[in-house]
């Protein structure tokens, strides 16, 4: 409550004091007697509803009017964010390009040590190749037209399974894929397979690049009332409380994640292409147990996919 | 007479062409450069190079328009643009304006000469590019690039977008080596995971279409541990 909440009380308290004083010191308080036709009544009684009417619009308008403005404040910010993020590929491009021609050059002139420095230069001169590829990928899906299809999950899933397990580090974790088959199996649902494909296969290649040897890693996947929820859980070191809200975001790294190879962009990712499908990403994590990323989708289509 | 073949490179940033000239020289080309346009079509009336290297984006006169009255004019120099844009639409046009290769910036200066000599080797010198035909036929295959069709033995085949860019860009290149990593850079215009698999996949269901047998094929070849090559025979129907 805000203290000007406080300043309605007053002309109440001020006749109170009136009433109390007139009622307890006095000489002068005459009893009133007022009399008024039925039609005067009446008249006087619409015109207070109109009265609390004014108030209560005064106050929907103001709340809608601040409403209106968050939501366009939100949206112009992630049309100003989008079109950062495509200018800031487009000015790093030419200069990289410019990089990595002057290595390729310099390479070829210099023995020994010196070309080891230079192809290590180069090395890094290709990671940032590859985040602007990555940022040109987060800008070019939230815009680009979804290729449809049905899609049947259970096939995708195990697709992206099968690619993953054959990664020499999945070897060495308990990897497994759950998928229901009685008394029927996942339904299908209308998506971009080959998008739906990309975000879970960063998500379970995410739980092997944050785990250690022996974890246990579980894709899964089952119904609940009209949605498909793919989970992708490991027994990894966990996601910091702090941290949690902050992972979906462009170029975010935790604490922990700093040493790792990527370009923070993995999990950004996968939340456009879910939110492009009308879905929801969720996370839930214990720090040293391990975490579970949530993608649900619905599998009845309702209204227009964006 | 110079048995080198003469290279323009048009980039109006200064960084790029100081680097990339000297790369392509000591990779066994002459190279020339222009800033823009404008500038560009200048040099290639002056001094006719064998191939013309340029961005799309640059200042008096962009990549595209130089590209749009050279082939106006009917002057088939081979082509290669250095695109900025992602989207994969946008680079099928280059290709439909006249251009015979493009490549996204940034790009491994390997590549580019790797994609100058196919480009080279292909090109039939006083000949409009492959890329830039209308209508491609090799067989009983028949494509029609501006309908976005395809027909085997007059039947019209129904195949998902990205196969039949896969299938464009294969008849647009053909008897040259394509591999994963260029078909995904196709279809795509960036890396995905996954991604040989998913270009396989793409390939077999082009197969199936076609009714080409892997095993014995007469229009998609695989090329072992490298990629695909297209090599039905070619007929170009302006």
């Amino acid at each position: 409550m805000k203290w000007f909440w406080v300043s309605t009380l007053a002309p109440m308290l001020v006749g109170l004091g009136i009433g109390l004083f007139l009622n307890f010191s006095s000489s002068y308080n005459p009893i009133l007697y007022v009399r008024a036709d039925l039609g005067t009544v009446f008249a006087l009684f619409g015109s207070f509803l109109t009265f609390l009417s004014a108030i209560f619009i005064a106050f929907w308008v103001t709340n809608e009017k601040n409403r209106r403005s968050r939501l366009d404040m939100i949206i112009s910010t992630s049309e100003d964010r989008r079109r950062f993020l495509q200018r800031l590929d487009h000015e790093l491009k030419n200069p990289l390009t410019a990089i990595l021609a002057g290595l390729a050059n310099l390479k070829d002139d210099l023995s020994g040590e010196n070309q080891a420095t230079v192809t290590s230069v180069e090395d890094q001169a290709k990671r940032l190749s590859r985040l602007v590829a990555d940022l040109r990928k987060l800008s070019d899906l939230e815009t680009r037209a979804l290729e449809l299809s049905t899609v049947n999950l259970s096939e995708l899933l195990e697709e992206v399974y099968n690619s993953v397990a054959d990664l020499p580090e999945a070897a060495q974790r308990k990897m497994s894929l759950s998928l229901p088959r009685a008394p029927w199996p996942l339904a299908e649902i209308s998506a971009d397979r080959d998008l739906l494909l990309l975000a879970i296969h960063n998500l379970l290649a995410n739980a092997i690049k944050f785990s250690r040897p022996g974890d246990t890693i579980e894709l899964r996947a089952f119904e609940e009332d009209q949605n498909v929820i793919i989970e992708v859980a490991d027994t990894g070191p966990g996601i910091p409380e702090s941290e949690a809200p902050h992972v979906w975001e462009e170029l975010y790294r935790g604490m922990e994640a700093r040493g790792f190879p990527g370009s923070g962009l993995g999990l950004a990712l996968v939340k456009a292409i879910v939110n492009r499908h009308n879905g929801q990403v969720n996370l839930r994590s214990r720090p040293g147990k391990g975490t579970v990323f949530t993608m649900k989708l619905s599998h009845v289509t309702t209204g227009k996919i964006k | 007479m110079d048995t080198k073949q003469k290279i323009l490179l048009v980039d109006d940033e200064p960084a790029i062409t100081d680097n990339l000239a000297p790369f392509l020289e000591r990779s066994g080309f002459v190279v020339m450069t222009a800033l823009n346009g404008i500038e560009a079509l200048q040099r290639i009336a002056r001094e006719k190079p064998d191939l013309l290297v340029m961005d799309v984006l640059m200042p008096k006169m962009d990549g595209r328009e130089a590209l749009r009255q050279l082939r106006r004019s009917g002057n088939w120099i081979p082509i290669l643009l250095l695109t900025q844009v992602g989207e994969s639409s946008e680079r099928a046009m280059a290709l439909e304006e006249g251009a015979d290769d493009y490549l996204n910036k940034p790009f491994d200066p390997h590549e580019l000469v790797a994609r100058i000599r196919a480009i080279l080797r292909r090109a039939k010198p006083g000949q409009p590019p492959i890329s830039m035909a209308w209508k491609l036929l090799s067989g009983s295959l028949s494509l029609d690039r501006r309908a976005r069709r395809i027909y085997l033995s007059d039947v019209e085949l129904f195949l998902t977008p990205k196969a039949l860019l896969l299938l464009e860009y294969l008849m647009t290149h053909p008897d040259e080596l394509v591999t994963r990593d260029r078909l995904l850079d196709v279809v795509w215009g960036w890396d995905y995971p996954v991604g040989t698999r998913a270009v396989d996949t793409r390939i077999a269901e082009l197969r199936r279409a076609l009714k080409d047998d892997p095993a014995n094929p007469s229009f998609i070849e695989t090329v072992p541990g490298q990629g695909y090559r297209f090599i039905g025979d070619l007929e170009v129907a302006q």
